[in-house]
């Protein structure tokens, strides 16, 4: 057994890229390698990088890379883009942006799709992170898709969410999404050059300040950047790293170390018992019962409840 | 360098397409134009007006190609100077009286011939130029203050032929050619960010006309490139649109450097395209003069009328042809040239019938010459200005391109044309279009012969142009000894003023030229613009820069 | 409901991921950005690389990001030679079970050449977007 993991634990890259493969499909084969890469993890320092789409996130993170690298630190990427709910199919494109990084063997960018997934993560987004995390990849940077839940998601899984938002578009300030202030660790205004930036920026650190203090006493910083010019990014890597440092105090991090494996459990269960669900609705249910509820003598209510009987 | 052959460029004169007929095929005779009883009448001297008058619908002079023939060009480009040289020679001797150069990839790219990763390519598909010794090589004799030589090439074009006029001795304001220096056109068709960031593309191209238009006034700026943009996927309205929105952008700012909008249209000219709807061609080059002319008079206030009478250089479009039976692309461009002159461009250059296929064979070169003297000589295609004015369905069909472009400039405009770019509305906007036609392909609505009705069962394989490689060879051993033996510290100090004019802010293109002169290459002369705006001196990142830019 | 239940079952199958990018100095992309998205239509997941990758990265990111299959569009003459390159690179890293398909600008004169090299599928000129995505989903793996 463990003929991937073994490859994996090697630093084998086309073995990695396979397990994701299967990991993204859901086969039973991917669980007991899955589950020794996990014991060997831990180290690695995991960060999410959100905000709504054409914020720039893919161009942040290849600016990030870029500096990451210069303090020689590996870093593997899992760059998250939306599948067709129609077709299943899907175009990955964030990797474009991070071409400069295609020769370098301290560089893995894999990207995934959402694959219908609740939440705009790829189901399959923490089984990655325990891939690259037990090849010994100093940092893993998880850029989601920046609709929807995958905003918050993201918090599970990582120790340092960082938000984009950008003053394009005609957006007004108040238009940043309710609820994202919530889940930021660091705030970037990019396009910083666009009208409104600043003002952006202002009415960002105003609102933070006006809030409780968090529990882990962190101070969001909210940073001005231009990430296409490569400009502000020295202090987004400052910022970074100032959160990293935080968290290495003891009570922080066993709490963030909780809410990584409750995320990733979640996420685990939630695709089995959807999957079940689903067997149990094919298999289980007979023609009759659909027939019934679609002439409507009887209602998806009680069949629902009947379903759920035989998941207990 | 092949002497002999010095005179060929010596009687372009002579070799001019002349109007050979005024009289009909079958011998009627035809006036000038032809025109509504009473042109004061309101509606007409507003919308249309005579050929020559504002608003230059019916075309930008009186008597059209009567007074001044449209100019034949053919474009040419291959290997080594010494083979693009020769192949000019063969399009003079057939005829073609316009000197256009087509550079290969790198050259476009500012990549010089010895890049580790682009060996293949080098000269493959258009002439490899990467000093101004090279320019000079190729035009060995030419007088660059009487012969007009056009490049399909952006921005080092000018910076690179105005070396080789300095180091002739010659003054930059006798400089004669055109080239076409719109960047955003290439960062929206390929290029990508990469290697034309949007803001440092549209400062490039606002730099270089401000520049030349300063200096050099008597070359013409093919601004803004609507060729490509159109054959990256848009519509007739869609290419005024976007071209627009380049030109008011680009105005903008050279109005805010001190320019006066009648200091820098007159030496504007519009790259288009001539796709193969005939009618729609037709209109969308008079929508284009009206919507043109309105916008430099109302908007920017132009008073001199060379300014609001728009001139326009055409080039068949490459992707209306097929590659299944390559000979009915002598029928597209053979109209697509048509619908070029019924809408009154002042250059034309077909596409050869194998441009599908590869760089042009010789053959194929020669017969799209032909064609155009076909189109002068027995078409009679020159007779008279805007021959399809006044027709019921060219006017509505005029009316209809105009109003789409507004309203899609309209939209461009108030996203912001640079934010558009950057944030990929413009790239999705293109994309769209693309996948429509191919859907609508794919589904057979629209129905294109050999693509997806009527492809012919097996033929044999289209030849193809293949040309010795020698040369070329010996053009990158030349260009790496001259990189050895060239004066050092001449070469770094130019360098370095470069770096240090464009770091500041200023304007560049003056200590390009200097450059150039001191024998720096075109990636050398970019990359330390490239530096100094905070780029990587190697788009592709394999080179790091030959020197130390700061003193 | 039975197509309901075909449906659910579809989800089953494995999807192809498809690498899709150009080489060298080319920028006629239209093309391959075109067919990205239909191909994505089709249900296949793209992995896109646009323009100017360098043969070392296109060969990396086929492993890295367990393609199963890789293709390339070119519209300059190079190609057979960039192709070469590919090829070479993809097998020094062990990755030439993974197969390559071609459109673009492909002459004839040069498919037995392709082939030869390990070439899988070729699609030139006027090729048929139903042949290029049949093709695509018949190089799924099992997983």
């Amino acid at each position: 057994m463990g003929s991937l993991a073994d490859a994996i634990l090697a630093g084998d890259r086309r073995a990695a890229g396979r397990l994701i493969s299967l990991a993204e499909s859901r086969t039973s084969d991917a669980r007991d390698e899955l589950e020794i890469l996990y014991r060997h993890g831990g180290h690695a320092r995991t960060i999410g990088v959100t905000g709504p789409p054409g914020a720039g996130k893919s161009t942040l993170v290849d600016g990030l890379i870029a500096r990451l690298r210069a303090r020689g630190l590996t870093v593997a990427v899992a760059a998250v883009d939306p599948s067709s709910p129609y077709s299943r199919g899907a175009v990955l494109g964030d990797r474009v942006r991070m071409m400069r990084h295609a020769d370098d063997a301290g560089v893995l960018v894999r990207s995934m799709a959402t694959r219908g997934a609740l939440g705009g993560l790829s189901a399959a987004t923490g089984d990655a992170i325990t891939i690259f995390d037990a090849m010994g990849f100093d940092i893993v940077i998880v850029e989601t898709v920046g609709v929807g839940q995958s905003e918050v998601d993201i918090v599970g899984h990582t120790e340092a969410v960082l938000l984009l938002q950008t003053a394009l578009g005609g957006d007004d300030v108040q238009a940043i999404k309710a609820g994202v202030l919530e889940i930021a660790d660091i705030m970037v205004v990019n396009k910083k050059s666009a009208p409104g930036s600043d003002r952006m920026a202002r009415f960002l650190r105003e609102s933070l300040h006006d809030r409780p203090l968090r529990p882990d006493a962190w101070t969001i910083p909210v940073l001005l950047a231009e990430a296409s010019e490569e400009t502000g990014l020295d202090e987004v890597i400052d910022a970074l790293f100032g959160r990293l440092d935080h968290n290495r105090q003891d009570t922080h991090m066993s709490a963030i170390r909780r809410r990584q494996a409750a995320a990733h459990l979640t996420a685990l269960a939630d695709v089995e018992i959807r999957t079940l669900m689903r067997r149990l609705i094919a298999g289980q249910t007979r023609p009759e019962a659909w027939q019934a509820v679609l002439e409507r003598r009887s209602g998806p209510y009680s069949l629902a409840a009947r379903l759920f009987e035989q998941l207990r | 360098m092949n002497d002999q052959s010095t005179p060929i460029f010596g009687n372009l004169d002579e070799l001019e397409v002349k109007l050979s007929r005024t009289k009909s095929w079958g011998g009627l005779e035809t006036e000038a134009s032809y025109g509504p009883a009473d042109p004061q009448e309101p509606t007409y001297a507003k919308k249309l007006g005579d050929p020559g008058q504002f608003p230059f619908t019916r075309g930008a002079y009186p008597k059209m190609y009567r007074s001044r023939m449209w100019t034949l060009r053919n474009i040419v480009g291959y290997g080594a100077p010494e083979d693009t040289r020769e192949g000019l020679e063969m399009v003079l001797a057939s005829g073609g009286n316009g000197i256009n150069i087509v550079v290969d990839p790198l050259t476009t790219q500012s990549i010089d011939p010895d890049h580790p990763a682009f060996g293949p390519e080098v000269g493959l598909e258009g002439c490899s130029l990467p000093t101004s010794r090279d320019i000079d090589r190729l035009l060995h004799g030419v007088d660059l203050s009487k012969v007009d030589t056009a490049w399909h090439w952006a921005a080092m074009a000018y910076p690179m032929v105005a070396a080789v006029h300095v180091m002739r001795g010659q003054p930059l304001a006798t400089l004669q050619g055109s080239n076409m220096p719109d960047m955003l056109q290439e960062t929206l068709c390929g290029w990508g960010e990469r290697l034309v960031p949007t803001m440092l593309g549209h400062r490039t191209t606002v730099d270089e006309i401000e520049y030349s238009v300063r200096n050099s006034p008597r070359w013409a700026l093919g601004m803004p490139q609507a060729y490509d943009l159109r054959e990256r996927g848009l519509t007739p309205a869609g290419e005024i649109a976007l071209g627009m929105a380049f030109i008011n952008k680009t105005m903008e700012d050279l109005i805010e450097r001190g320019l006066h909008v009648d200091e820098v249209a007159p030496s504007l000219a519009w790259v288009s395209t001539s796709d193969i709807d005939f009618f729609e061609e037709v209109a969308k080059f008079r929508a284009l003069r009206r919507y043109w002319a309105t916008t430099m008079r109302d908007r920017f206030g132009a008073q001199d009328a060379r300014s609001m009478r728009l001139r326009i250089a055409c080039h068949t479009s490459g992707k209306s042809l097929v590659y299944k039976q390559p000979l009915n692309n002598l029928t597209r461009t053979a109209i697509q040239g048509f619908a070029a002159l019924c809408g009154g461009v002042q250059s034309l250059e077909a596409c050869t019938f194998d441009e599908p296929v590869c760089v042009p064979t010789h053959e194929a070169r020669d017969l799209a010459i032909r064609q155009q003297q076909i189109l002068a000589n027995e078409v009679g295609a020159a007779r008279v200005a805007d021959p399809l004015g006044g027709s019921w369905y060219v006017e509505a069909l005029t009316d209809a391109v105009e109003a789409e472009a507004v309203a899609m400039l309209a939209r461009i405009e108030q996203i912001g044309l640079l934010t558009a770019i950057t944030n990929g509305t413009i790239e999705r906007m293109m994309d769209e279009h693309n996948l429509l036609v191919q859907r609508e392909l794919d589904e057979g609505e629209r129905i294109m012969v050999g693509v997806n009705r009527f492809v012919p069962d097996e033929e044999p394989a289209p030849t193809r142009f293949t040309f010795d490689r020698t040369n070329t060879e010996k053009h990158v051993r030349r260009f790496i000894e001259l990189k050895q033996t060239r004066d050092r510290t001449r070469w770094r100090d130019a360098l370095r003023t470069v770096y240090a004019v464009a770091r500041s802010g200023g304007n560049p293109i003056g200590p390009m030229i200097d450059a150039f002169v001191a024998d720096a290459s075109v990636a050398e002369v970019w990359g330390a613009v490239r530096v100094a705006h905070g780029y990587s001196y190697d788009p592709y990142n394999a080179l790091e820069a030959p020197l130390d830019y700061a003193n | 409901m039975q197509t309901d239940f075909q449906a659910e079952q579809a989800e089953d199958q494995p999807i192809v991921r498809c690498l899709l990018g150009m080489l060298g100095t080319d920028v006629h992309s239209k093309g391959i950005r075109t067919i990205a998205q239909l191909l994505r239509e089709a249900g296949v997941e793209v992995i896109y690389l646009g323009e100017h990758n360098s043969v070392q990265g296109m060969a990396r990111a086929a492993i890295d990001e367990d393609a199963d299959l890789v293709g390339l569009s070119f519209s300059s003459a190079a190609y057979v030679e960039y192709t070469r390159q590919l090829v070479a690179e993809m097998k020094r890293i062990g990755a030439d079970d993974i197969p390559v398909m071609l459109g673009g600008i492909i002459h004839p004169d040069d498919h037995q050449a392709l082939y030869d090299m390990g070439v899988r599928g070729i699609f030139g000129a006027g090729s048929k977007t139903a042949d290029i995505i049949a093709f695509v989903r018949s190089m799924g793996r099992p997983r």
